[in-house]
């Protein structure tokens, strides 16, 4: 066992997580955390669902936003996919996709003001870049053979759409429904900074100590994603897809001025602008790389490294939950495992934001806090992908039950798919860690908050940048450890 | 379904942004979210109804989440007219020539901050215009980052009386978000020690959200100048001559109660831009402003 | 078009010569069967047919069939016709398919008793009526030319001759790589024996016997 790759890269990850714990900043530090736990907790028990005066609105807005932005998203990856192949295209979706979309969010913010256009981009456009690597995989998955016997002088539109389209259709369909739910959650949270979806009077209520507004608001968004396959049905998408851009508000008048501004004068360095060149840019960018850029670096590594290791030990803990293996497949089974979807639903529909928050009054200000709230995040996302594969696996009658069943025969089997899902979400656990250093977590999102705040949009720029290439840098390491281990390489295990 | 799906984008999208470009733009003005904003939009919608019929246009208020997310719309012309702290005023005006500082509570000239600690932490309240000693080797929470009596202020005072910075000063160093986040991590301890406006503080005790056994107020900051209105310079060109006088006036004669609520202030008396050269001084200081 | 030629062709497989030098002259109106051993080259050679004459309205049905197992029958089918319709046409009936589409493809279907199939999905059908599936589309491609490997190899007796005469009536010229030599005599005019990537036999189908073609297996 020792001997094989998996088995050894895993342990390898454990150990640098359980080195990293060590250098990180760990300490439990809160005293009374209970007085404020209740109030939280009894919001959640006694939601107040009047409390939000435009609970519908907000409601119409988050689904308004992640139906225009997901749409828009997917029909520019479907046309990028087609030409994935070139480097230029690849390189850009892996860019746009490494900048998380409250960053994407808060630098429309800049030119285009509280514009709906600042949410719908700020979704579509990452999601632009998921899209085409994904789909371009699923593509290049179908089956070759029906493109040979394509009679010659068939129109290259025709071809495409009756071989590769019309194989990987359901593929695309099942990967661009599962990125609806994230687009709902992405729409909830560009509320926090300050569209008008839920995550807009979640963020409020939250701040105000309103526990029992944010238990309706939670209660309310829990309901959407968990029902999200009872409405939205593919024969309404089209009628959702129309409806979706009138139903976004009007927001406020964009001034294009303000767009020429942003590229011309706010993010170019303030050495350049006050003249002084390159004498000046040196020791400007030397002092940003120093104070903010390298210390940012470090705690957003350690932060990732914790989460990852986290993620995964969560994940395999929790996965039987929403196993038919686990749970049985007859009446009591299936209530069990309904609730197990409800335990993964809430788990990953919470903003981790929300989480590392409620855990930050628990145990004071640490990375512990960012720690668990990630790994409750993603080991919800992953559980239940890992959950739905394992219900594919058929087991013999005879086979063992309980704990030997977990250990010999299920996950075994599993852990293949699962080091492929975690290695996909590597990428976007260090991504996440961008909205953590909002909250003060000295990340690298907390240097790019901090100079948006300031309103020095050029130090922000350095700084996402930065951010973006430490997240593809990421990303291509997880596919070089995927190839290694030979974790197969399918992209519907893409989360 | 896909391609069905672009057509109908590509069709509806520049329609909605043809549509919400065009029609005349009304008065807007926001408010920098520093405490209570729930409520926001419903307080300030009577304000905003209150200038509209002063000022005989349109008048629309737009809550925003961050100060930094003010004073950009400031900035963008998205909004003309703010309720800006001292920082976020100075930082708008700074960014947007002509802009002018044309009202300020009565109270904001002298403005101060609360220090609070939890029991605990074996603070107890000091008089007298240095910080106590005792708060060193604590763990310390601000508010916003761009808050003036949640950090700005605060931390120029502390900078003075403690000879080092606050990453010196104390154990760790934090910013909430905003005061009533401040008083409630103070409160559980997560944070020992933390500073905040004394009109949030006021508010949130009379309000009944804070727990007065765990956490209690142990200093009070020296007096600075902060909350103002700032209204842009171009306002006069596109709403006719003399408009930013009749809005000054418009603030001063506000004295309705239920609406100077919404601030809470008693009333509101003129200011001009020099009045907060010191907290323009203390940016510069502290590097936040360029 | 009166005769195809294929001149020195060559297939070289991982670095080794796998098939050719050969010479093979196609008459116009002459069906061909292949024949030889599993692996003695003639998927390869028909596989170097149909890059040469694609252009020339080669119709091709590969042994994997190449059928996209979402799409219906129908569609797939369809295909066929692709080269003849507009792109907008093609996509529209992906949506939603022609009445005249349908009815020039169901007594094609009807023919191959495949009829009731019409809507199902390829990939839930069994492996003749697969089979059966493909041999419509290529039908329905009215090319000039088929190319045929083992189209009947997962029919049996009666099936496979329906198939066969269907296949045979709609291309006068056709060249199928077949095992079933008897199938093979019947429905082609003219045999090739491939042995070891090379031509090992070449007559009408007239003048030989099942028993003559057992040399070559």
């Amino acid at each position: 066992m020792w001997r094989s790759a998996t088995v050894r890269t895993s342990l390898g990850f454990v150990v640098l997580a359980i080195a990293c714990v060590f250098v990180a900043d760990f300490e439990i530090s809160a005293h009374a955390p209970w007085a404020e736990l209740g109030r939280l907790f009894l919001g959640l028990v006694q939601p107040d669902f009047e409390a939000v005066d435009y609970l519908g609105e907000a409601i119409v807005r988050t689904l308004a936003f992640a139906f225009v932005g997901v749409g828009l998203g997917a029909a520019a990856g479907l046309l990028l996919a087609l030409v994935f192949r070139h480097l230029v295209v690849r390189t850009s979706c892996a860019f746009v996709r490494a900048i998380h979309e409250l960053f994407w969010a808060l630098i429309f913010l800049q030119f285009f003001g509280l514009h709906p256009l600042t949410g719908v981009l700020a979704i579509a456009i990452p999601y632009a870049g998921i899209f085409a690597k994904v789909y371009a995989e699923i593509l290049d998955e179908s089956d070759p053979s029906p493109s040979k016997v394509i009679p010659h002088g068939t129109g290259l539109v025709s071809a495409l759409a009756y071989t590769r389209f019309s194989q990987a259709w359901p593929h695309l369909v099942t990967y661009t429904a599962y990125r609806l739910e994230c687009g709902l959650r992405s729409s909830a949270v560009l509320g926090f900074v300050g569209m008008p979806t839920l995550g807009f009077y979640l963020e409020s209520s939250f701040a105000q100590g309103q526990y029992a507004t944010v238990g309706a608001l939670l209660l309310l968004f829990y309901a959407l994603i968990a029902t999200l396959r009872l409405w939205a049905r593919p024969r309404l998408l089209p009628f959702y897809l129309l409806a979706a851009p009138f139903l976004l508000g009007d927001g406020l008048p964009i001034r294009w001025q303000n767009v020429s501004r942003f590229f011309t004068e706010d993010i170019v360095p303030e050495p350049l602008r006050q003249g002084e060149g390159l004498a000046g840019l040196v020791p400007w960018l030397g002092d940003l790389l120093a104070n903010e850029a390298l210390p940012g670096i470090w705690n957003t590594l350690v932060l990732t490294q914790i989460a990852l290791v986290a993620t995964g030990l969560l994940t395999l803990a929790l996965y039987p939950l929403v196993s038919h293996h686990f749970t049985g497949r007859h009446f009591t089974g299936r209530v069990r495992g309904a609730l197990g979807h409800g335990v993964l639903v809430v788990m990953r529909s919470t903003p981790e934001y929300l989480l590392a928050f409620i855990l930050l009054q628990l145990w004071g200000p640490s990375m512990l806090p960012a720690v668990v709230a990630l790994a409750i995040h993603n080991g919800g996302i992953i559980g239940h992908l890992i959950g739905r594969r394992s219900n594919e696996v058929s087991l013999r009658p005879d086979a063992p039950r309980g704990i030997e069943r977990y250990a010999f025969e299920l996950t075994p089997r599993l852990y293949g798919p699962f080091l492929a899902f975690l290695f996909y979400r590597w990428e976007i656990i260090m991504r996440e860690t961008a909205i953590l250093g909002i909250l003060g977590i000295a990340t690298l999102g907390f240097y790019v908050d901090s100079a948006i705040q300031e309103i020095r949009f050029d130090r922000a720029m350095v700084l996402i940048v930065i951010t973006a290439l430490l997240n593809i840098g990421v990303d291509i390491l997880a596919r070089r450890l995927r190839n290694r281990l030979r974790l197969r390489h399918t992209a519907q295990s893409e989360p | 379904m896909l391609g069905r799906l672009s057509l109908v984008l590509s069709v509806a999208l520049p329609l909605l942004l043809a549509t919400s470009i065009a029609g005349a733009s009304p008065f807007v003005f926001t408010a920098i979210p520093d405490e209570d904003e729930t409520r926001l939009q419903q307080r300030f919608q009577k304000v905003a109804d209150y200038l509209a019929d002063e000022l005989e246009v349109e008048v629309r208020f737009v809550p925003v989440k961050s100060y930094a997310a003010a004073v950009t719309a400031f900035r963008n012309d998205q909004v003309q007219l703010a309720w800006f702290g001292g920082l976020s005023g100075v930082q708008a005006r700074q960014r947007v020539p002509g802009s002018q500082a044309i009202a300020q509570g009565v109270e904001d000239p002298d403005y101060k901050s609360y220090v609070i600690a939890h029991r605990d932490s074996g603070l107890t309240p000091v008089e007298g215009d240095s910080a106590p000693e005792a708060l060193r080797g604590l763990t310390f929470s601000f508010g916003s980052k761009s808050s003036t009596s949640g950090r700005l202020m605060p931390e120029y005072f502390l900078r003075n009386d403690f000879g080092a910075a606050p990453e010196e000063i104390f154990e760790r160093v934090g910013f909430s978000g905003n005061h009533s986040r401040t008083i409630s991590l103070v409160a559980s301890g997560a944070y020992q020690a933390g500073v905040v406006s004394y009109k949030a503080w006021e508010n949130e005790v009379a309000a009944g959200n804070v727990d007065t056994d765990a956490v209690q107020v142990v200093w009070e900051t020296p007096p600075y100048p902060d909350y103002q209105w700032t209204i842009r310079g171009d306002v006069d060109a596109r709403f006719g001559d003399g408009f930013s006088e009749r809005v000054q006036q418009a603030l001063l004669d506000m004295d309705d109660p239920a609406l100077l609520e919404s601030f809470p202030r008693s009333g509101f008396i003129p200011v001009d831009n020099d009045d907060y050269e010191i907290i323009h001084q203390v940016g510069q200081q502290l590097d936040i402003l360029d | 078009m009166t005769s195809l030629a294929l001149t020195d062709v060559v297939a070289n497989y991982g670095g080794a010569r796998v098939l050719g030098p050969l010479n093979l002259t196609l008459a116009h109106g002459e069906r061909v069967a292949l024949v030889g051993r599993s692996g003695a080259g003639k998927s390869t050679l028909l596989s170097i047919m149909q890059q040469h004459w694609q252009a020339s309205g080669a119709a091709l049905m590969p042994q994997e069939l190449g059928l996209v197992p979402s799409l219906s029958v129908f569609h797939n089918v369809y295909m066929g016709g692709l080269a003849r319709r507009p792109s907008w046409y093609n996509l529209a009936s992906l949506v939603r398919p022609f009445r005249r589409d349908i009815d020039a493809i169901t007594p094609l279907l009807e023919r191959l008793g495949i009829a009731d199939k019409c809507w199902a999905a390829a990939g839930e059908l069994s492996g003749g009526q697969s089979q059966r599936v493909a041999a419509a589309r290529a039908i329905y491609q009215q090319g000039d030319l088929l190319l045929a490997d083992e189209p009947v190899s997962a029919l049996d007796g009666p099936l496979a001759e329906l198939v066969m005469a269907a296949l045979t009536e709609a291309y006068p010229t056709a060249v199928l790589a077949m095992h079933d030599v008897e199938l093979a005599l019947r429905f082609t005019d003219r045999v090739v024996g491939i042995a070891d990537g090379a031509i090992a036999l070449d007559e009408p189908s007239r003048r030989l016997s099942v028993q003559d073609l057992l040399v070559l297996y």
